[in-house]
């Protein structure tokens, strides 16, 4: 028994027995519930005087005791009292009195840390009020659980609106099969379902015929699962057939480790992509239309540069006072710097626009790098020992661009010596690997000059960079070299590459080159020996070289227009061929040249002619496996033609009016190329016609049938077909 | 060898190379005979060309032009040359460089007559000075 139980009031008078018992105190009985209930509890009589109250109430307002409160009237009893307020116990008590029912009110006391309710119930006897029980009841934790709730529901809610009414994007859940459980106002919106349509169905059914064939809906579940999420970008089809570019991501979603589905976002990407599309076609449209831009600019630059140096030559060896002299150099200087910068940008942007071909001729890299080395022994240093180290493994002869080779040798020892003040400056070639068709050639620059620091070894073949900017008030040069470099040695099926000196000082560039083989290599040493000689011994003018090269040649010109037809007869007869076959057109053509062995040493093709054109009858040509070199002639002189028309099974092009000095450089070409590669070539063609001692004659013979020239008719002509840079003029009379 | 009073109408160093294949310089046999060969197929060219122009055939109007620019660019006669490859630009409905479409037939064929009638009188006027250096009264 609990000692308070000594301190109680005398129960209520109220609380009279029903049943008493011999063994059974009711008084005591009444007493202990008043006294003992849990719940914090008051008991006011109908005039709301406190008649009783619990230990627990006094519990919970601490520092009252129950003698000073019993027989209070309640408003005095809670006018100091905050549990229960005044004003809540009042409303309570009223509202109980009205209804005749319990009444309840929550969280009477908002902002304490405990969350009270407080419950008024009226008890009557007989129809009249005799007293209201009033309780307190500590509800802290069902609030806390209620007001967690009303925020997840309300959450849930917001989320739920915020998903439907998304109408950028289709929002939904597919049920682990893949169909479709819920749908969202943008998924309506893209895909032109309704919920009540696709609910239940397959997501599938969004997928193209292709898609499904290959189980790809199936394949993105299965992804999504192994990886967590699968994105994809392809067309989805809408409910009419049509279709748009989505960018779809499905996420499969557990609940307590079970798969319940996969939420799948689908974005409409149509604009984008098609924007994407625009914004690339538009830079590469742009892209292309600078690069050739640059390329026919460099071109129309480049033509009149070479005039002026060529009449700068001229002026150079007239009698020029010291002043004059002086300044004429400057131009030469500064004209010969400004045309290898125009060819570096032209072969520049040509590399870039993607419409540089290497072309295909005899190549020999030791007699490259003996000649190149040659031309630099005046331009190095005096301290500087410039030499050459080459495998004697080295094919003599092989298929390759010997032009692009050359430039590639010539920029990096221009380089190497340029930037070389002492030392030496070796060019290594060496056969790295042969298989039945190619060799790879490694060719390696090594140099003890300035180097290339460690930073900028990186950004060495990136166009318009020079490693140091000091560097370029020393040394001049357009920063293009190197990366022109990199354009050949890759179209030339190579790599190109840095490493410091292992000796030290000094740079070494090295780089491959995949060079083809020859067929018949027995006879090209041979002939190769004979051509140098040939080369050599050849102070005559192109023309005697031409005449040389046309006697007992066949060619065949292909031609519509009866007066160009007069004319090119007269031309190449004057250039010495006297077997000259015509075709009025392609079909023509193709009829007298496609047989074998083939007829022709040479074919020049008209582009543009009835019947077949030019471009056709290459074609057949070819196909009929006649490989007998072709020149197109054209009036359609469009820049980058020639490299297009080679595209198409040419070997040359001439634009016309056919100029005869290129029609010459032409010819040879192909000739030369052609005699060496097609040995034993045509009925008419033999090794005789290239022997030595046949040329001495026929020079002489050359030139006293050609027209008497001036000596200016000669350095012209000379100049057109050597580089500039390289000639050397034999001083006028 | 200049010709004089053309030196718009003919490019000297084209023209000269033909001269140059002239075996005798005094009565010029080969250049003669394909500079006459030229006013034949001239005159017979700007024939078909009428003809062309009557029956609206655009496209072998292209086809002459680029013929007749084909001779005259290998003689050098420029301004023919150049209205010749304005009729091929025209009769294939692109603008007079080849490089933007025209907006119909009716605008070719407009086009086509003035540049027809154009050349005509460049070639009348190239083939005045050419009589003329070989010595031709008639």
């Amino acid at each position: 028994m609990p000692p308070s139980l000594s301190r109680s009031p005398s129960p209520p008078s109220v609380a009279a027995p029903v049943t008493p018992s011999s063994n059974f105190n009711a008084n005591e009985f009444t007493s202990d519930i008043f006294c003992f209930t849990l719940i914090p509890s008051l008991w006011f009589d109908s005039n709301l005087i406190l008649r009783q109250v619990s230990d627990s109430f006094l519990a919970v307002i601490p520092g009252r005791q129950r003698e000073e409160i019993v027989g209070l009237q309640v408003d005095h009893l809670l006018s100091q009292n905050t549990l229960p307020t005044l004003g809540t116990a009042r409303k309570a008590i009223r509202c109980a009195d009205e209804s005749r029912k319990p009444y309840e009110l929550t969280d009477i006391l908002p902002g304490s840390p405990t969350t009270w309710s407080l419950r008024v119930v009226p008890i009557y006897r007989h129809g009249h009020l005799r007293c209201f029980q009033m309780e307190l009841q500590d509800t802290t934790i069902e609030h806390q659980r209620r007001l967690e709730l009303q925020e997840r529901v309300s959450a849930n809610e917001t989320f739920r609106i915020l998903v439907d009414t998304v109408k950028d994007y289709a929002i939904f859940m597919l049920d682990p099969d893949g169909n479709v459980a819920t749908w969202n106002q943008g998924a309506q919106m893209f895909k032109g379902y309704t919920r009540d349509e696709i609910v239940g169905r397959h997501f599938s059914n969004f997928y193209g015929q292709e898609d499904r064939a290959n189980r790809k809906p199936q394949i993105e579940l299965e992804v999504a699962i192994r990886d967590g999420r699968v994105e994809d970008e392809g067309w989805r089809y809408r409910k009419d057939g049509s279709r748009f570019w989505a960018n779809v991501v499905i996420t499969p979603v557990y609940r307590e480790g079970t798969l319940i589905g996969f939420s799948k976002v689908t974005r409409d990407l149509t604009e984008r992509r098609a924007s994407e599309a625009r914004l690339i076609a538009a830079y590469e449209e742009a892209s292309k239309l600078k690069s050739e831009f640059l390329a026919n600019m460099s071109h129309e630059i480049r033509t009149p540069m070479q005039g002026m140096l060529t009449a700068l030559t001229l002026l150079l060896d007239t009698n020029l006072d010291s002043n004059q002299l002086d300044l004429a150099r400057t131009i030469e200087e500064s004209g010969t710097v400004l045309l290898q910068v125009i060819n570096d940008i032209l072969d520049y942007s040509k590399l870039a626009s993607g419409c540089f071909s290497v072309s295909s001729d005899i190549i020999s890299v030791s007699d490259i790098v003996h000649s190149v080395l040659r031309s630099y022994q005046r331009s190095k240093t005096p301290s500087t020992k410039l030499e050459a180290i080459l495998d004697p493994k080295l094919p003599k002869a092989a298929e390759g661009d010997s032009l692009r080779y050359r430039q590639i040798v010539q920029n990096l020892l221009s380089n190497a010596t340029k930037f070389t003040e002492e030392g030496y400056v070796q060019v290594k070639a060496s056969l790295q690997e042969e298989n039945e068709d190619s060799y790879l050639i490694l060719t390696e620059v090594i140099d003890t000059g300035i180097g290339v620091p460690e930073d900028s070894a990186g950004s060495l073949f990136t166009p318009f960079t020079q490693f140091d900017n000091s560097a370029t008030k020393r040394y001049k040069g357009t920063g293009l070299g190197l990366s022109i470099c990199k354009g050949f040695v890759e179209l030339m099926g190579g790599r190109i590459g840095f490493r410091p000196n292992p000796n030290g000082r000094g740079s070494v560039f090295r780089f491959t080159v995949r060079l083809k083989k020859v067929k018949q290599l027995a006879h090209i040493d041979e002939l190769q020996d004979e051509f140098e000689l040939l080369d050599m011994d050849s102070p005559a003018s192109p023309s005697d070289d031409m005449k040389l090269a046309a006697a007992k040649k066949r060619i065949l010109l292909a031609e519509d227009n009866r007066i160009n037809q007069k004319v090119m007869m007269k031309m190449l007869a004057g250039l010495g061929f006297d077997a000259i076959d015509l075709a009025a057109d392609g079909r023509e053509a193709v009829a007298l040249s496609a047989h074998h062995p083939p007829p022709y040493d040479i074919i020049l093709m008209d582009i543009n002619m009835p019947v077949l054109d030019g471009v056709s009858a290459t074609r057949e040509i070819r196909d009929a496996g006649v490989l007998t070199p072709i020149v197109a002639m054209t009036a359609n002189a469009l820049k980058g033609q020639a490299e297009l028309y080679i595209a198409k099974g040419m070997n040359d092009y001439v634009s016309k009016p056919v100029d005869r000095r290129l029609l010459v450089k032409a010819l040879l070409k192909c000739l030369k190329a052609s005699a060496l590669e097609q040995l034993p070539g045509p009925q008419s063609s033999s090794i005789s016609d290239f022997i030595p001692n046949e040329t001495v004659t026929n020079h002489e013979r050359a030139r006293k049938n050609s027209r008497l020239k001036t000596v200016e008719d000669h350095i012209e002509e000379t100049m057109k077909l050597r580089p500039v840079s390289t000639t050397v003029l034999p001083s006028l009379p | 060898m200049a010709i004089s009073g053309a030196a718009d109408t003919i490019d000297a160093a084209t023209f000269e190379q033909i001269l140059e294949m002239d075996d005798d310089e005094e009565d010029r046999e080969f250049s003669r005979s394909i500079v006459y060969d030229f006013f034949t197929q001239a005159e017979s060219t700007f024939a078909k060309m009428d003809t062309n122009i009557e029956e609206r055939n655009l496209k072998t109007l292209s086809e002459l032009g680029h013929f007749l620019k084909g001779s005259s660019a290998t003689l050098g006669l420029t301004k023919v040359k150049d209205s010749c490859e304005k009729i091929q630009h025209f009769g294939q409905l692109k603008d007079e460089t080849g490089t933007k479409d025209l907006k119909d037939d009716d605008e070719a064929l407009d086009k086509l007559k003035d540049i027809i009638a154009q050349a005509k009188e460049e070639f009348e006027e190239v083939e005045k000075v050419l009589k003329k250096f070989y010595h031709d009264k008639s």
